[in-house]
């Protein structure tokens, strides 16, 4: 059976609270604001917040970080995701890079990259979807050959978050051709995006907005020291990030904005329906809160909760889509309802993505019936 | 030096509890068997049942000075629910904690609704009544013409004209203490709910493999864990947060969602057992058939979604987030 801990945060990581919430009251942005982590992409919003500390915030003080735990990372992730702050520029790099390098980079990669990740100045991109590889991640065909002082890397990667305006790829390939263990022979390099060879296609999506691209590469030529880890370790890594990947408040306020409206808009005095909308929105959220919660307490103390971590996906994306129809449905005719209808389309044109992103609902619905012993 | 003591005396409050939760397993496991259940559900009081609970003192729990806490008691409930134990183990021992002089005859509590007691369970084999009203105030209660009733899992709850009613003095709100008795009730029975789908559908094979095999199966029954999931975490949330300022909001949020799961992961037990599950014969239904009684009985899950999303509303906009992101 799966296995929660209970958890609460302790009284020395809510001491922040105040600290980020008067950051973000200083630093709010002009015109609408959108609760999803890939909404916002402000390069100077990430610098100011790496400024203050509050990127890499796990990561040692002699790489640039702050040396604190996953505890005060969370309060501080949640506080700006609630508030609608730009976080989209620094995300996927400060929660999937940072704990990758920590844990498999070399220390010439830590020294070289870190400082700048937490800076909030260096950010990455995640190359492992391709055109024929999407929930079946060990179908990828990206070759890197071995060649003298490293590799030549040729293939494409698809919906690549942030590659047109990133700095880096951290791409998973296969340094060995595929053999009966499909999971072996694949290796994560990280490829400078400015080099000879590679083509950035921004694709849009249905939001209008570009984030995310198809990354063509050519005989791009990686150097040696490019290697994280150990060369044919790529699925085992990739996998062990799942947990930090799965389970954070991004899983389940990608839709608080839309709340927050509904609440403003009808106001103290609600109607019955109404008040029973925001009950039950509000009572989702907290249960979900507590399951994330939970996944990160097991992660500070060192577990692998990967099943746990895709169980908080599953039930938090799900959510955030419910979330909608329910506000949806409660909200008054009258009044003036130009906040919330803003708020709302944004999250509605968003919201397919919320179950496909980071892990399919039917590749964790696997996960979760394998952990539960039935695959 | 504080902190040291203080550890230990919570890892003793652990080992305490998990003793206490050890023997109300064994015990539960015991009694609710088939036989019992359906003794029960045909109108009999299980005498042999109630008898060795107070052998065990389980009927005093909740009594001052007993050593244990509302959290100890809730944590048991649980227990009492994955065994679908058929006896109103919570009425009993809620009413002994504000009873002076409750002995080991049975006591059991009812709604007050204007001048009737409604939905106690056993009342007709009861020794004293207590009466809640929905804002929670308790009240002894006379009565002795018993209407003979039974809730849809069988098990009987009468309801009476009220002779006379003394107001008893407690600082507990004890509607919100019934309700999340039904929520600690339901995320036990979800939890045997679960186990039993898993055991089935490893062992019952249709064409030529286990149920286990098919995708379809597999993505229903990890929806099913994640809404047990999700219900015990908010049960598990009220009950640490007993006699605080967010006694009523916790217990709505626990509510507001183990009573939303409970639609769900009955549901999918019923189709993933099947035909056999709809008999009789089969236990499943003593467990279904509970989470569809305890769900309506101190409010169902519109009810407290309601009275959260006031409060959340009353606070205003501006405090919805701090309320969220606060668990003191």
């Amino acid at each position: 059976m799966l296995n929660f801990d209970p958890v609460a945060l302790p009284q020395s990581s809510e001491q922040l609270r105040p600290v980020i919430r008067a950051f973000i009251a200083d630093n709010l942005p002009e015109g609408r604001r959108n609760s999803d982590f890939t909404s916002g992409h402000d390069t100077s919003f990430s610098e100011a917040l790496g400024a203050a500390g509050w990127i890499g915030m796990t990561v040692p003080k002699r790489y640039g970080g702050s040396e604190r735990g996953y505890f005060d990372r969370y309060i501080v992730t949640e506080e700006l995701l609630a508030a609608g702050m730009p976080v989209a520029a620094h995300w996927i790099t400060d929660r999937q890079t940072a704990p990758l390098l920590m844990s498999h980079g070399t220390e010439a990669q830590r020294e070289r990259f870190l400082p700048g990740i937490c800076a909030g100045t260096v950010f990455f991109s995640i190359g492992m979807s391709e055109p024929n590889a999407g929930s079946d991640l060990a179908a990828i065909q990206t070759k890197a050959q071995a060649v003298e002082g490293g590799w030549r890397v040729n293939g494409t990667k698809l919906w690549t978050t942030g590659a047109h305006l990133n700095h880096y790829l951290m791409t998973l390939v296969r340094t060995a051709p595929a053999s009966s263990n499909r999971h072996a022979g694949m290796s994560q390099l990280i490829i400078d995006l400015s080099s000879d060879g590679v083509e950035v296609r921004p694709i849009v999506s249905m939001t209008g907005q570009g984030e995310f691209n198809e990354v063509v590469l050519n005989d791009v030529f990686v150097p040696t020291d490019a290697l994280v880890g150990n060369e044919g370790d790529g699925w085992q890594q990739v996998t062990s990030e799942l947990g930090y990947e799965r389970s954070g408040p991004e899983r389940f306020l990608s839709t608080f904005r839309v709340f927050q409206e509904l609440v403003n808009l009808v106001g103290v005095s609600p109607t019955a329906e109404q008040a029973a909308a925001v009950g039950r929105i509000g009572s989702q959220l907290m249960s979900l809160r507590r399951l994330s919660l939970s996944v990160a307490g097991m992660l500070q103390a060192d577990k692998s909760p990967n099943i746990e971590a895709a169980m908080v996906k599953d039930l938090g994306t799900r959510f955030e889509k419910l979330s909608l129809e329910i506000a949806r449905l409660a909200a008054p005719a009258e009044g003036d309802r130009t906040a919330f209808d803003q708020a709302l389309n944004d999250s509605l044109l968003l919201s397919p993505s919320f179950t496909l992103r980071g892990g399919t609902s039917e590749i964790l619905r696997g996960m979760i019936a394998r952990g539960l012993g039935l695959r | 030096m504080t902190k040291t003591v203080d550890n230990r005396s919570e890892q003793h409050d652990n080992d305490v509890q998990k003793l206490l939760l050890a023997t109300a397993d064994k015990l539960f496991s015991k009694h609710a068997d088939k036989q019992t259940l359906e003794d029960v559900a045909s109108g009999n009081f299980p005498t042999p049942l109630k008898n060795s609970l107070v052998e065990h003192g389980f009927h005093r729990l909740a009594e001052e000075n007993s050593g244990f806490d509302l959290g100890d008691v809730f944590a048991v409930l649980r227990v009492a629910g994955y065994h679908a134990l058929p006896f109103p183990l919570a009425e009993w021992i809620l009413a002994n904690r504000y009873l002076d002089n409750a002995d080991e005859e049975f006591s059991t509590i009812g709604r007050l609704q204007d001048k009737r007691i409604t939905a106690a369970p056993w009342a007709r084999d009861a020794s004293q009544y207590l009466g809640v009203t929905p804002q929670g105030q308790v009240y002894k209660i006379s009565a002795s013409q018993w209407q003979r009733d039974e809730s849809i899992a069988g098990e009987a709850r009468d309801s009476a004209s009220i002779e006379d009613k003394t107001a008893i003095n407690t600082a507990d709100n004890l509607f919100e203490l019934l309700a999340l008795s039904r929520c600690a009730l339901a995320v036990g029975a979800m939890t045997r709910l679960l186990e039993l789908v898993i055991e089935q559908v490893t062992v019952r094979e249709q064409f030529g493999r286990p149920l286990a095999r098919f995708q379809a199966i597999q993505h229903d029954i990890a929806a099913m864990a994640g809404e047990v999931a999700a219900a015990s975490k908010a049960q598990e949330g009220a009950a640490a947060q007993l006699a605080t300022q967010r006694q009523e909001d916790e217990i709505a949020v626990a509510c507001a969602r183990v009573f939303e799961a409970t639609r769900a992961t009955s549901e999918s037990a019923h189709q993933l057992f099947g035909a056999m599950g709809f008999t009789q014969e089969h236990t499943l239904h003593h467990f279904t058939r509970r989470l569809w009684a305890w769900r309506e009985d101190y409010g169902n899950e519109r009810y407290w979604q309601e009275i959260l999303g006031r409060n959340i509303c009353a606070r205003g906009p501006d405090n919805l987030w701090p309320f969220l992101a606060s668990d003191r």
